[in-house]
């Protein structure tokens, strides 16, 4: 028995080496994290599906405004590009753990979240809108007719239209959900009043669903700086984050791409 | 096998006939509010591609998402079921031991796993134990080092191995979790064998050990499998938990085509029935197992 308790000691022992022993080393030699994905010869990136910032399509390959920006990222590195799909909700401890390189997902940029990772120039800006439902809503047509005590108002969890709707709407109670189809779904049943989120879903929804739905405000009522967030401490690989921006920014690579995404439907018959 | 009645005509009495009459009534109702009543325009003819596509591209017919997810789904779930077994007979084994310290771990850890949610597990075993395991073994670099030839002999049953580290992640986590359950069960099973057992095969000569793989552990082995293929039913359940994780197993997939289209409950409904297909399979397949394993 004394054997069995010792063997046992030893392993976690060993284990604890294993683990703090080239941790430690490689944080000692460790340079940027730009080297660490040329050597890989792969950059990782996270993202969540949002239409149309990411989307998979029928094959089951990822398409969207994101990923084409993702490629081209990967392209002028000299890289492989690998998708890791991970909740929204958990996109920012996943990228400090190390589950990749890079979040390309649509991240409105937050003081909040700068005090956990590192932002790029914004490559692209968001508006937030309101859609809302005939029978509930009817008549309303400004924010400050959103913003009273009976009104309920549906928004995804974690997401930037959830801070718009607590700064914009504070008298309005809020639901949350995980997922964008549930919004909208609690819309659909006249359980909410309204659903707040980046265009062009709410634009898209009033489409679609125009003899129920429709949208009380004319503009968007944000326009969010979008970044590439990244692990914090490593100007190297900002650096070279915010030249591209700059590069692509310039040439109008970016407004082309977020033309053909958010303004046309070309791409509809990919996914369904 | 025990004698059982032959199977009589049933008779349906005019009681049964209401009962069964107003049952289907009810349901039938909700069925039809839930199709009319919702303001949702259903869509059904979207779902057939996510089971099975025509690939353009080869021109043959191929997996669909759903269906790959379910493959996922059945890979986690067939490979946590070994483990676990292993992990819950060992762990079981420790709870009938005569040694303290063996009887204390098992009871630490079932203790410890029963009493937690698997979804705080889940998370906290993917951010910081699973993260610091993986780091120290180099997973990541190991599959990188792999040949394409090895990747995708391996992908056959472990699935993408780009997405190793996280399906090993999981794997691990859901293996624990189902490992507790699954020594309980050896432990009930080993403790349901009659003391007579135990006295018999030590008035023979056996030591405790010999007793146990001789005598006790065949018997309780019997006794034990219809619970333990219930498990495997549950683990198959439970399999879900690691989509919270971004494992690509049916749920992930089904809330990531639903993100893409919109369709939620044409998605939930299928992949409702294809759990369930699943699963009741497996209800069948324990059934028959338990008819074979009866013993008069």
């Amino acid at each position: 028995m004394k054997l069995f308790r010792l063997t046992t000691l030893l392993t976690i022992f060993c284990l604890a080496a294993l683990i703090l022993g080239p941790a430690h080393a490689a944080r000692a030699a460790e340079s940027s994290q730009l080297e660490t994905i040329l050597k890989r010869g792969t950059v990782k990136v996270g993202f969540d599906t949002f239409k149309p910032w990411a989307m998979k399509d029928k094959k089951g390959d990822y398409i969207g405004f994101e990923i084409d920006v993702a490629k081209k990222l990967a392209e002028d590195m000299g890289v492989k590009v690998e998708f890791v799909p991970t909740k929204w909700s958990g996109i920012i401890p996943a990228l400090l753990t190390g589950k990749f390189d890079i979040i390309i997902g649509g991240m409105s940029v937050t003081p909040k979240r700068n005090l956990k990772v590192n932002f790029s120039l914004p490559y692209e800006f968001s508006g937030m809108s309101i859609v809302a439902s005939k029978s509930m809503a009817g008549e309303r047509s400004t924010l400050e007719d959103f913003n009273t005590p009976g009104t309920k108002i549906a928004v995804r969890l974690g997401t930037t239209a959830a801070e718009a709707a607590k700064n914009f709407l504070p008298k309005a109670e809020k639901l949350y959900f995980d997922e964008e189809s549930q919004t909208i779904q609690e819309l659909l049943n006249n359980r909410v009043h309204a659903v707040v989120a980046s265009n062009p879903l709410p634009f898209n929804l009033a489409n679609e669903y125009a003899d129920q739905l429709y949208l009380p405000l004319k503009e968007d009522f944000t326009k969010e700086p979008i970044s590439f967030a990244v692990r914090k401490g490593d100007l190297d690989y900002l650096n070279w984050l915010n030249n591209w921006v700059r590069v692509n920014m310039s040439k109008g690579w970016l407004q082309n791409r977020y033309h053909y995404w958010f303004f046309t439907n070309e791409w509809e018959n990919q996914i369904q | 096998m025990a004698s059982r009645p032959t199977s009589r005509i049933p008779k349906i009495t005019p009681l049964d006939a209401v009962i069964l009459t107003a049952l289907a009534g009810v349901i039938g109702y909700v069925l039809f509010k839930a199709a009319t009543g919702l303001n949702y325009h259903w869509k059904w003819e979207v779902i057939p591609q996510f089971i099975l596509r025509y690939d353009e591209g080869t021109g043959n017919w191929r997996a669909g998402l759903l269906t790959e997810g379910l493959i996922t789904t059945l890979r986690l779930s067939v490979w946590a079921t070994g483990m676990a077994i292993i992990i819950g007979t060992v762990v079981g084994l420790f709870r009938v031991s005569p040694s303290l310290f063996k009887r204390q771990v098992a009871t630490t850890y079932v203790g410890l796993i029963r009493n937690t949610p698997p979804l705080v597990l889940i998370f906290i075993f993917y951010f910081f134990i699973g993260d610091q395991i993986m780091t120290a073994l180099d997973v990541d670099g190991f599959v990188r080092s792999l040949s394409e030839e090895t990747k995708s002999f391996l992908a056959v049953f472990f699935g993408p191995m780009n997405r190793f580290p996280q399906f090993l992640s999981a794997l691990i986590t859901l293996t624990l979790f189902e490992g507790a359950y699954i020594a309980e069960i050896v432990r009930a099973g080993i403790e349901s064998i009659e003391a007579g057992q135990w006295e018999a095969s030590t008035a023979l000569g056996m030591r405790r050990g010999q007793s146990m793989r001789y005598v006790i552990l065949p018997q309780a082995m019997q006794r034990m499998l219809p619970a333990l293929a219930g498990q495997f039913i549950s683990i198959i359940k439970d399999s879900a938990i690691v989509s919270v994780i971004s494992i690509e197993e049916l749920t992930f997939q089904a809330q990531q085509i639903m993100t893409t289209t919109y369709r939620s409950f044409e998605v939930w409904t299928t992949v409702l029935v294809m759990y369930f297909i699943l699963t009741f399979f497996c209800s069948l397949l324990v059934r028959k197992l338990e008819l074979a394993l009866q013993r008069n």
